[in-house]
């Protein structure tokens, strides 16, 4: 016989208290947001059952899932959700809590690391630099990956679809990091 | 009309031929455009993964608080931006707390924002307020007998739904479709995931979703593809090629911006069409409607 599921508390009390955290409480596992999801198949788990995990404080197996960084964006789940729980957002937030704890593993999470560094550094993201920092972010064994799309980037050239120069850094480049500091402060003011 | 626009990283790169077609259609319909100045990226669906929802749109709110002087409207072109600057907007009239905490830090780079802008999406500024009988006045060159699907991507009809229209299976582009003399097909998959930026990262997603899409398409048997979104117009025309290598695609789709199929209807010169930046080459199925390379 299998033992009872037991919830365990502390380690969701974590992911509650980030910003879009609460929202989870709200989950009553219908399963709406697996059935909706465009990436569902890439997911270890999917939605509903990440919740589930946390539930039962099983917090490596979470943080390991690949559900949130599969996560496309597309809103259906947040459309269709019948307990109006922002799904997207609470994915925005499990992606950088991740991230702060460490767990980059998958690609996606280079990519996004990559993706601020360009925001950071210009205050626009420019597609060449945005792919020159991804690859050196993951080696060798991802350069040869992005060496069989070798005939798409030779295309996107030909059509002059990626711009050889990088766009010249905002004028109010400063300011623009200026406030997101303030606003990272403020978050851990907020303590989240 | 006047509108502040807002362009998006995107237009200054792979969806140039999306920023000359809107520019030359937008001066046809009289909708004055005013570029934010020294606009930033909107975070797209990255930055809020990186540093959390609160700080990217602050990111996001420094461009309205750069509109805001000039009180027009902003017009955004690209899905993502319109939904990090409309979903940032709203909550910044909504929630009282959080109007605060983003002031205080505009406050730290010496921006203000009052809150009192509107954030548009294009295809809706093009339905609601140029209104589908000045487009269809603006054709000079209808697109009888072309058949196309509309692709509105899955983020423009999803960030308010209902707002505007269905969140799953919108029809209001295929009004401007009609419009230009051509015949919208039923297309069920107008509203489905593209891929997103997987395409870097794990490209069978994209191409997976893309044969999904392109399929449909087919077999409602549209002749050309058209999209409001930078990302799936990228995805589905990019990406074609590879599609082709891993899954069996009968026939190339052409996938064209709504603005590039609305700047050949209202007969604009071949710079507005701005085909030449087209991956999968549109002439066979646009060659009745005079269009050459």
């Amino acid at each position: 016989m299998t033992e009872p599921l037991k919830y365990k508390t502390e380690f969701a009390e974590e992911i509650y208290a980030l910003e879009n955290g609460p929202y989870i409480k709200k989950c009553m596992q219908c399963g709406m947001c697996d059935v909706s999801c465009a990436t569902r198949n890439e997911m270890d788990f999917s939605p509903r059952e990440l919740f589930m995990l946390l539930r039962t404080g099983k917090r490596e197996d979470f943080f390991k899932a690949n559900t949130m960084w599969m996560c496309s964006t597309c809103l259906m789940c947040k459309v269709r959700c019948p307990r109006g729980i922002p799904l997207v957002d609470v994915m925005h937030d499990l992606k950088s809590h991740a991230i702060r704890l460490g767990y980059t593993d998958p690609p996606q999470a280079s990519f996004y690391q990559a993706f601020w560094q360009e925001i950071l550094g210009r205050g626009r993201v420019f597609e060449g630099g945005l792919m020159a920092r991804y690859y050196l972010k993951r080696g060798w064994s991802e350069i040869r990956k992005g060496f069989e799309m070798r005939d798409l980037g030779m295309k996107m050239v030909m059509h002059s679809r990626i711009p050889i120069k990088p766009p010249k850094a905002i004028r109010g480049l400063k300011g623009m990091r200026a406030i997101i500091e303030r606003a990272q402060e403020l978050t851990q003011k907020e303590g989240r | 009309m006047r509108y502040s626009f807002y362009p998006g990283c995107s237009m200054e790169g792979a969806a140039v031929p999306y920023l000359k077609s809107f520019e030359a259609v937008a001066d046809v319909l009289y909708m004055g455009l005013e570029e934010i100045p020294d606009w930033n990226c909107c975070g797209a669906t990255v930055a809020s993964g990186v540093i959390g929802d609160y700080p990217a749109q602050v990111l996001a709110a420094r461009n309205l608080a750069l509109a805001e002087p000039k009180r027009f409207d902003i017009v955004v072109p690209c899905s993502s931006c319109y939904m990090n600057l409309a979903l940032t907007n709203k909550k910044f009239q909504d929630d009282k707390h959080f109007r605060a905490m983003v002031k205080e830090a505009l406050r730290a780079g010496g921006l203000k924002y009052r809150g009192t802008l509107k954030v548009r999406q294009i295809v809706e500024v093009l339905i609601n307020d140029v209104g589908i009988d000045k487009i269809r006045a603006a054709v000079r060159k209808p697109l009888a007998g072309l058949r196309v699907a509309g692709y509105v991507g899955c983020q423009t009809p999803r960030v308010f739904p209902w707002q505007f229209d269905d969140p799953e299976q919108p029809v209001f582009m295929d009004r401007i479709i009609e419009a230009l003399g051509a015949t919208p097909v039923k297309f069920p998959m107008k509203a489905r995931c593209c891929g997103s930026s997987h395409s870097l990262t794990k490209p069978e997603i994209t191409t997976g979703s893309g044969y999904n899409i392109i399929s449909c398409a087919l077999e409602d048997g549209a002749q050309v593809i058209v999209t409001p979104c930078p990302m799936c117009q990228m995805n589905l025309d990019a990406y074609q090629g590879m599609i082709k290598q891993h899954h069996q695609l009968k026939t190339e789709m052409p996938v064209l911006f709504l603005t590039q199929l609305m700047a050949i209807a209202f007969d604009l010169p071949p710079a507005a069409w701005a085909l030449k930046y087209n991956i999968v080459s549109p002439f066979e199925a646009l060659a009745p409607y005079g269009v050459k390379p």
